[in-house]
């Protein structure tokens, strides 16, 4: 019984914004008091991260940065959430980074690869739709210089 | 409802239990007939997400299974899962005393996250390190009858005992109607809160993500 394509679930299924609302009021309220406490940062990022939201995307990125830098115990996770959280902005190369730094450290580790597996796939993606991109404005080009010459000669 | 659309048959299922006591080897076995030794795995980060597809009973079944971390850190993340599980398999270790003393707060977990009518098993894993078992069997069947679940002995590593476990998990899920009734019908709608340190004396910050729900079932999210 195989498994079916790789899956990232964390990648697909955002929080509802009630559920979002709760890590940020948490969030808020240690700021609020002068000290966010390494679990509520991470959560909140999580969280962050998750979202369909592009801003969302990149602050909970930034977040997960800071908890990376200053907690070593966490990092791991921490270079889960940023390769996942690059892939989904569609940055790839870093995604790609923390991904890899993560399979160094855990060469068998089955989330890290398929997290790389899709990553790879969307550089292919990017790759056609690039070469579409190319391709189409070559044939734009032809034409347009097709129909020029063939005023000019008119 | 969802019996008369045509064969396919979707199902949730959420692994539960202390950190290493071989859910994803559970999950490794039962997918991909798999099993890596205990230096070359690594513990879940957040949670890990496999459809399987079974037969149970002339029905052909799409499991999605979601292996959550048992790392007490995820916990906050993990919770977020339990919504719109139909089958929940809490994993204790047999020759892990703790991870079976655990269980009560694990029970008290799910009696906060889903239905009644969820279907439970309580599953004492890596039976085959008999050896140094700390568990007896009598004590974890005694829990899961006290607990109205069901019970069984595993091993991810020898597999014996895991396509079982799978097995009647989803065909106690078929025999229960009230989890086809209607698809908002398997979560339970408390109020969103926030709680620093609560009854489980977890970690700062740990805290309950258990928001009203509205009735969108997110049916584990299938590519096909």
């Amino acid at each position: 019984m195989p498994t079916e394509v790789p899956y990232a679930a964390d990648a697909e299924i955002s929080l509802t914004f009630d559920e979002l609302e709760v890590l940020q009021l948490q969030y808020e309220k240690e700021e609020a008091q002068g000290h966010v406490s390494v679990q509520t940062k991470f959560n909140y990022a999580w969280g962050l991260v998750k979202s369909p939201r592009r801003e969302h995307q990149s602050q909970g990125v930034r977040l997960l940065q800071d908890i990376y830098r200053v907690e070593p115990t966490r990092r791991r996770e921490c270079l889960y959430y940023l390769a996942l959280g690059n892939y989904k902005m569609g940055n790839y190369e870093d995604a790609r980074k923390f991904n890899n730094l993560l399979i160094e450290k855990e060469p068998t580790n089955l989330q890290a690869q398929s997290l790389d597996t899709l990553i790879e796939k969307g550089v292919a993606r990017e790759g056609y739709i690039g070469m579409a991109l190319v391709g189409g404005a070559a044939a734009v080009g032809t034409i347009l210089l097709a129909s020029l010459v063939r005023r000019t000669r008119k | 409802m969802s019996e008369s659309s045509p064969e396919l048959v979707n199902c949730k299922i959420l692994l539960i239990g202390n950190s290493s006591v071989g859910k994803s080897s559970l999950l490794l076995r039962f997918s991909d007939e798999q099993w890596l030794p205990e230096d070359e795995s690594s513990a879940t980060i957040g949670v890990d997400f496999r459809v399987c597809k079974m037969d149970v009973k002339g029905k052909k079944v799409k499991l999605s299974i979601w292996d959550t971390a048992g790392q007490e850190r995820f916990r906050t993340i993990t919770s977020s899962y339990y919504r719109g599980a139909q089958g929940i398999i809490l994993v204790y270790d047999v020759s892990n005393r703790d991870s079976f003393e655990a269980l009560p707060r694990w029970f008290s977990e799910l009696e906060t996250y889903v239905s009644a009518s969820v279907v439970k098993i309580l599953v004492g894993n890596k039976l085959d390190k008999e050896f140094s078992r700390q568990v007896s069997e009598e004590e974890g069947r005694n829990f899961a009858e006290r607990m109205g679940m069901q019970f069984l002995e595993a091993s991810a590593k020898t597999s014996v005992g895991v396509k079982e476990a799978f097995q009647e998990v989803v065909e106690k899920i078929l025999e229960t109607p009230e989890l086809w009734a209607s698809k908002s019908g398997s979560g339970k709608k408390t109020s969103a809160s926030t709680s620093t340190g609560g009854a489980t004396g977890s970690i700062p910050g740990s805290i309950s993500l258990d928001a009203p729900l509205t009735g969108e079932d997110e049916s584990g999210g299938c590519s096909c």
